[in-house]
C-alpha cells in the first residue's frame, strides 16, 4: 500500500544522522577536502552510533542494512558534507558487497575486521564500479574476467574507486564470460583483490574537481591473475546485482543530500540578503528558482525511495537495475542543477570559498 | 512505512480504469476531438463502466483496507482516464470540480441536498466558476457580486472558461459579498442549472482539449435561495480559503491527468521507434531518441510519485498546498516536454492514427500549464510556503 512516511524508528535514526552531519561532518568539510581524508575521531563517533557497521551482529555489525533506512542516513550525511558522506558510504560498500554476494566463508573472513571495536573501525573498504569508458550504470561495466585453470584473468579499467588506494578490502565488479550463450560480455560478478598483484596498477586520483574528501583511485588491469577464491559467491546469483544497485541507490541519496544542503543554504541566504530594499527571495526571479529546486529535489528523492523499497522487498534483478539506475541518474542530474542554481541565488558570494555552495557544485559535478 | 507498492484497491483502481480508458475512450478520441462533440452513449457507458464498475470496485476494496484513500484512488484512475483521453475525462458525468467546495464548505444538510442529485443514476455534471474575463490568476480580484435580498442572494457578473459550464446541473460560483473586503469577501454559492438570470454564453474553440466543454456564463440578477451559500463554519476567511482549499485537492488530480497524457505520448513514441521506423533511418539517431525517451520515462515516474504523495497527504489531512503545487507544476511541464518530444520523434513518419493521436496530445498538453493555476502561480504557492514570513508578491 502506498505510503510516504518513514517509520518512527527510521525518523529517529534520520535525526541522529542529521545531528552527526551538522556537528561532525559540516564543520570538517573544508579540512577534509584539503586533506583528502577524514579525522579518525569522526569514525569512532560514527561507529558508536552503529551507522558505519550495517551488517549482521554475528560479524560485529549493528544489524543488517535496509536500503530505505540507509538512504535516509546517506542523505543526511551528504547534507552534512557530500565528500565525507561518500567517504563513509564508499568504505561500507566493500564489506557490504561481501555480505550480499560472498559465501559464508568469505563473509567470516572479510567482515569481522570492520566490526572490530579496538582496531576495525578504522578499516576502509572499497567497491570498484565505474570505468574509464562509462559511468554508474551496470551496462557500463566491462572489466573482463576469464576463467583459467587455477583462477581468473582480469583485463580492463576502474576509476573513481573510493578508498581504492588504501583500502583494507578491495572489491571490484566485473563481467565473467563463460559460455558463448551469455553474450560477449558475460555475467556481472565481483572479486576481492588481494593486496598487490602483478599487472595491476593502482593510481591515486589527485586532481579531482570535487568530492576530494572521498579519496579515490584508478585501477588498470593488465592480465591480472586472481586465485579461484577471489570470486565472491557464485556467478549468476543476485548478490552482486544487489550490491551494485545498492551503491547506485546510496549515491542517489547522497546526491539528494547535496541538493538539500545547497537548497537550504541558499534559501537562508536569500531570506537575509537585501537588494533594492527587499529580501531577494521576495523577487520571483529568485523565488521561482528556489521553488523549482524544492520540487525537483522531492521528485528525485521519491524516485530514490522507490528503488530502495524495491531493494528491501527483494524485487527481481531487472526491476532493481532499472529503478536504481533511474534514481542515480535523476538524482545526480538534479543535484547538479540545484547546486549550480544555489550559487546563482547567492550571486558573487556563491562563488567564494567563504561559503560551501561552490564546493557542493563541484561535488555534484564529480558524481558522474 | 515508506512503500511504493499498490494495495489491492489501488491496483484495481488502476487496472479497471485502464480497461475503461482503452475500450471506451481511445476509440472515440480522434473523432470527438474533430467534432468537438461527445456521443451520449459515452456518458452512459461511463456511468455504467466507470462509476458503476471501475470506481465502485476500487472504492469497495478500499473500504476493506480500512484507510482513507479516496484521493489516492482517484489520482490513480485519473491518470488512466487521461491516458485514454483527457478531454473525455473532463466530461465524465458527476459533480466534478463542484464536489470539493461542497464537501469542504457545505453543512451536512447542504452536502446531502446537493450531492444526492448525482446519485440517481441519471446523467448529471457539476462545474466550478472562479475565472472571469477580468481576472484569472488573481482570484481575489473578482468582480462578480452577490447581494442578499430577503431570502435570496442576487448574483451579477461574468464568468468564463468554465469546464462543463453549459451542461452542469450545479455550478459552484464564487462571488464577492463586499468588494472592500478583498479576498475576505469572497464566497462560494451553488447555482442550479436553469436558474433565471443564469445565461450560457459562448462555447470556446480551443487548440486542444477540444471535446471538453469550456463555457462562458453570465449572471444577470440571478437569484438563488439563501441556503445555497456554502458558508463553511462562518469564519472570516472561509470563502477564499474554500477556493484555495479546493485547489489543494484538485491540483494533484490535474497533475495525474498530465502524467496520463505524458505516458500516452511516451508509449506511442517508443512504439513508433519499434514499429514504424522508416527504412534507412540512421541507427545513431534512433539510439539518441531512445536515450531521450529513457530519460523521459524516468521523469514520468517522478511526476507520478509527486502526484501520489500529494494525494496521500490529502487523504491523511496533512496540509499539502506546497506538495499539490509541486505535483501540478512538475507534471504540467513534463507533459509539454513529453508530447513535444513525441511530435519531434515521429515527424518523419507517414501519417497514421498514432501520429494523429500524438498531435492531439500535444495540443491537449499546453492547458496543463495553465488551468488550476498557471506554472507561475504554482511556483508562487511553493515559494510562499517555503518562505512563510516573506511577502512574495
Ligand atoms: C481549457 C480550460 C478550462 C478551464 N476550466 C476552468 C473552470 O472549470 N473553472 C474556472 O474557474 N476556470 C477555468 N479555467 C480558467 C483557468 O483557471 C485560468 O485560465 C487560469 O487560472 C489563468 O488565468 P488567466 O487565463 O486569466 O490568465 P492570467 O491570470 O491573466 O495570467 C496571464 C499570465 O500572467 C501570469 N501571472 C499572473 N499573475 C502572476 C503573478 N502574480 N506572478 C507571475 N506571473 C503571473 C500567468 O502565469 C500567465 O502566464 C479554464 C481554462 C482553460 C484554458
Amino acid at each position: 500500500m502506498l505510503d510516504f512516511a518513514p517509520t518512527e524508528e527510521q525518523e529517529e535514526i534520520r535525526k541522529l544522522a542529521q545531528s552527526i552531519a551538522l556537528d561532525h561532518l559540516r564543520p570538517h568539510a573544508r579540512k577534509a577536502e584539503i586533506e583528502h581524508d577524514s579525522p579518525n575521531e569522526l569514525w569512532l563517533t560514527l561507529a558508536q552510533t552503529g551507522l558505519t557497521t550495517p551488517f549482521p551482529e554475528e560479524y560485529g555489525g549493528s544489524g543488517p542494512l535496509e536500503a530505505v533506512t540507509y538512504s535516509l542516513i546517506a542523505e543526511e550525511l551528504a547534507y552534512g558534507d557530500p565528500g565525507l558522506a561518500l567517504h563513509i558510504v564508499g568504505s561500507l560498500m566493500g564489506p557490504l558487497t561481501v555480505w550480499l554476494a560472498g559465501s559464508r566463508e568469505q563473509q567470516e573472513r572479510y567482515l569481522p575486521p570492520f566490526g572490530n571495536s579496538t582496531s576495525g573501525y578504522l578499516q576502509r573498504g572499497s567497491l570498484a564500479f565505474a570505468e574509464r569508458t562509462g559511468g554508474y550504470t551496470l551496462a557500463d561495466i566491462h572489466l573482463q574476467a576469464r576463467r583459467t585453470s587455477d583462477g581468473y584473468l582480469l583485463n580492463g579499467t576502474k576509476r573513481d574507486v573510493v578508498h581504492g588506494q588504501r583500502a583494507d578490502l578491495r572489491v571490484v565488479l566485473a563481467r565473467l564470460a563463460e559460455h558463448e550463450s551469455e553474450g560477449p560480455e558475460g555475467k556481472l560478478c565481483a572479486f576481492v583483490l588481494p593486496g598487490t598483484q602483478e599487472g595491476l596498477s593502482i593510481q591515486a586520483e589527485e586532481e579531482k574537481l570535487g568530492l576530494q574528501a572521498a579519496p579515490s583511485a584508478t585501477y588498470l588491469f593488465n592480465q591480472v591473475q586472481l586465485p579461484a577464491e577471489a570470486l565472491l559467491g557464485e556467478t549468476g546469483s543476485s548478490g552482486v546485482v544487489r550490491a551494485a544497485t545498492l551503491y547506485q541507490i546510496l549515491r542517489a541519496a547522497i546526491a539528494c543530500g547535496t541538493a538539500r544542503a545547497a537548497f537550504e543554504y541558499c534559501s537562508a541566504y536569500a531570506r537575509e540578503r537585501i537588494a533594492f530594499g527587499r529580501p531577494i527571495v521576495s523577487y520571483q526571479g529568485i523565488a521561482f528558482i528556489i521553488a523549482e529546486m524544492a520540487m525537483k529535489l522531492d521528485a528525485a528523492r521519491l524516485l530514490t525511495w522507490r528503488a530502495a523499497c524495491s531493494w528491501d522487498r527483494g524485487e527481481a534483478d531487472e526491476t532493481l537495475i532499472h529503478e536504481a539506475e533511474s534514481a542515480q541518474r535523476q538524482a545526480v542530474k538534479m543535484a547538479q542543477a540545484a547546486t549550480t542554481d544555489a550559487i546563482q541565488v547567492m550571486g558573487g558570494a556563491g562563488f567564494m570559498q567563504d561559503h560551501p555552495a561552490e564546493m557542493w557544485m563541484r561535488d555534484a559535478a564529480a558524481m558522474e | 512505512m515508506i512503500d511504493f507498492s499498490l494495495s489491492k484497491a489501488q491496483q484495481a483502481a488502476r487496472d479497471y480504469a485502464h480497461q475503461v480508458a482503452l475500450e471506451e475512450m481511445r476509440p472515440l478520441s480522434l473523432e470527438c476531438d474533430r467534432t468537438e462533440e461527445i456521443p451520449e452513449s459515452f456518458f452512459w457507458n461511463m456511468q455504467r463502466r466507470y462509476w458503476g464498475g471501475a470506481a465502485a470496485q476500487a472504492r469497495a476494496y478500499g473500504q476493506d483496507e480500512g484507510v482513507k484513500q479516496e484521493n489516492l484512488l482517484s489520482v490513480i484512475s485519473q491518470e488512466e482516464m487521461a491516458w485514454g483521453d483527457a478531454a473525455l475525462a473532463t466530461a465524465i458525468p458527476g459533480p466534478g470540480l463542484a464536489a470539493p467546495p461542497i464537501l469542504s464548505q457545505g453543512t451536512p444538510e447542504q452536502q446531502a441536498r446537493f450531492l444526492s442529485i448525482y446519485m440517481d443514476g441519471q446523467l448529471h455534471w457539476g462545474a466550478l466558476a472562479l475565472t472571469e474575463p477580468g481576472i484569472g490568476s488573481d482570484v481575489a480580484g473578482m468582480s462578480t457580486t452577490a447581494v442578499l435580498d430577503g431570502d435570496e442572494w442576487v448574483i451579477n457578473g461574468h464568468k468564463h472558461y468554465i469546464t462543463n459550464g453549459a451542461r452542469a446541473d450545479l455550478i459552484v460560483t464564487f462571488a464577492t459579498i463586499d468588494k472592500r473586503l478583498g479576498r475576505e469577501g469572497i464566497r462560494p454559492f451553488v447555482v442550479p442549472k436553469g436558474t433565471p438570470g443564469l445565461i450560457v454564453g459562448r462555447i470556446e474553440k480551443k487548440m486542444g482539449l477540444r471535446a471538453s466543454q469550456t463555457a462562458e456564463l453570465i449572471f444577470d440578477n440571478c437569484r438563488i435561495p439563501k441556503e445555497n451559500l456554502l458558508a463553511g463554519r462562518g469564519e472570516k476567511k472561509e470563502g477564499f480559503k474554500a477556493a484555495m482549499g479546493t485547489l489543494d485537492a484538485t491540483r494533484p488530480m490535474v497533475g495525474a491527468m498530465a502524467v496520463g497524457i505524458a505516458r500516452a505520448a511516451y508509449e506511442a513514441a517508443c512504439e513508433w521507434l519499434r514499429e514504424e521506423l522508416p527504412a534507412g533511418y540512421p541507427p545513431h539517431k534512433r539510439r539518441a531518441w531512445e536515450e531521450e525517451l529513457k530519460e523521459l520515462g524516468q521523469e514520468i515516474e517522478m511526476a507520478r510519485f509527486l502526484v501520489w504523495r500529494a494525494a496521500w497527504m490529502a487523504d491523511r489531512r496533512i496540509p499539502n498546498s506546497k506538495e499539490a503545487s509541486m505535483s501540478k507544476a512538475y507534471a504540467g511541464a513534463l507533459v509539454m516536454k513529453a508530447t513535444a518530444t513525441a511530435v519531434r520523434i515521429t515527424a518523419p513518419g507517414e501519417e497514421s492514427e498514432r501520429k494523429l493521436l500524438i498531435q492531439k496530445w500535444f495540443r491537449d498538453a499546453k492547458v496543463f500549464d495553465i488551468f488550476e493555476g498557471t506554472a507561475q502561480i504554482q511556483r508562487l504557492v511553493i515559494a510562499r510556503r517555503l518562505f512563510p514570513n516573506i511577502d512574495i508578491p
